[in-house]
């Protein structure tokens, strides 16, 4: 009688461990935001978050350049220390242009980690944007 | 503040619709490929600007490099004096005009497989009108499938009889287009024939020499199917220039990973070139 008690007491303990998830074994874990997993798995573009921020950015700053050239036309001409005659797009060319070579300069001479570079490139925009 | 109707951008749209899908899309496609490894099936796997690295330090990318700054260098130095001189030497006005046009049009007429196809039939030492010619009347062994020297000499006289036509025409574009009262006033002057080239000629043809030394380099950097189908990059790798070994890792070894990382940093030296050119040659234009 007491064995037949202390049974059926026991009886819905694996209810009880199912809802606090014993079971749950081989299930995937749901991870967190990653800017270099697949944005959209299966597609061909292969997009992710981080080469989409790129474009992101590089189609932004041409935005704010036509709304620039739209309350301001004539393009900002002017000409700099490199002896160039330069509009704010030319700017923006050479500065990602030149942003372009520093990462490849620093990758085929130093390598990995880029950080280098970065401050580099930064100080060549705002070089370019200044005096060019 | 002058208004200026901008209403006539809406007539570029199709344009900008057309370059997104044949341009654009496929080039942020390569962006998206050159930092992901793939092993087919559309799975990507991060791996950072890794390939950058390996292709910058890789002796394949230097040697294939080097092949292709000499060829266009080549190119750019016989196609555009030849081609000024040709220029000159055209008749201004008469029957030969359309005469002299058009023969120098044909090969540009021509599509650039069949042009490799024929100078490969052209040049094969033991068939071929020019290669049976060379060994057995000249008796220089000439053998473009054997030597490098002959093979790059061979793909250097193809390019140049393909395109020099360009330069020509667009550099005659330019002299026609000179009124005779600067010859007049040159012939007064006592002005010698140099002189005429140098201060009368050369700077009327400017623009146009800018375009056409601007289109022969991105073509001859860009080149690809004559000297493929002439040499197929041989003998050995002799002739593999950029974009030969581009589309072997590309699709020979379907390396897209390496293949993108490789095609965007001939993207930007291609870039770079071309806006220097373009950036030097139009300096002290004041308009």
């Amino acid at each position: 009688m007491k064995r037949r008690a202390i049974a059926l007491a026991l009886l819905p303990l694996p209810a009880a461990a199912q809802t606090a998830g014993w079971g749950n074994l081989g299930k995937p874990v749901e991870k967190g935001f990653s800017w270099t997993a697949p944005l959209w798995p299966d597609f061909w573009m292969a997009w992710t978050p981080a080469t989409l921020a790129v474009f992101v950015g590089i189609f932004s700053a041409m935005a704010i350049l036509t709304l620039l050239e739209v309350r301001r036309p004539g393009g900002d001409a002017r000409k700099g220390v490199l002896g160039l005659v330069t509009t704010r797009g030319d700017r923006l060319f050479i500065s990602l242009l030149g942003t372009s070579y520093i990462f490849m300069a620093w990758l085929w001479l130093i390598g990995m980690p880029l950080w280098g570079p970065l401050g580099l490139a930064i100080a060549w925009g705002v070089f370019v944007f200044w005096k060019v | 503040m002058r208004k200026v109707n901008q209403r006539g951008w809406f007539f570029v749209l199709p344009v900008l619709v057309l370059v997104a899908f044949n341009a654009l899309v496929p080039m942020m496609t390569v962006v998206n490929y050159s930092v992901q490894e793939t092993f087919g099936n559309n799975q990507f796997f991060w791996h950072g600007l890794g390939w950058f690295q390996d292709i910058l330090r890789s002796e394949r990318f230097h040697a294939a490099l080097g092949r292709q700054a000499l060829f266009t260098f080549l190119i750019l130095v016989i196609e555009v004096p030849l081609g000024v001189i040709i220029a000159l030497s055209m008749p201004r006005k008469g029957f030969w005009v359309p005469v002299c046009l058009v023969t120098m049009a044909l090969p540009m007429l021509i599509p650039w497989n069949v042009v490799g196809a024929m100078w490969n039939i052209f040049t094969l030492p033991d068939i071929g009108l020019l290669g049976y010619f060379l060994n057995h009347v000249v008796g220089i062994d000439y053998n473009m499938t054997r030597s490098p020297f002959a093979a790059w000499a061979t793909i250097i006289a193809m390019d140049v009889w393909h395109w020099t036509s360009l330069v020509v025409l667009l550099c005659y574009a330019g002299l026609v287009s000179i009124p005779d009262a600067y010859y007049q006033a040159a012939k007064i002057d006592g002005a010698s024939n140099w002189s005429v080239f140098r201060y009368i000629q050369l700077p009327k043809m400017k623009q146009v020499l800018t375009i056409a030394v601007l289109l022969r380099f991105m073509d001859s950097f860009n080149v690809y199917t004559e000297p493929f189908v002439l040499t197929g990059g041989g003998p050995g790798n002799s002739t593999t220039l950029l974009s030969i070994d581009l589309v072997k890792i590309a699709l020979g070894q379907f390396d897209l990973g390496p293949a993108a990382a490789m095609s965007l940093i001939y993207f930007a030296i291609t870039l770079f070139v071309s806006w220097l050119f373009y950036t030097l040659m139009t300096r002290n234009d004041t308009d």
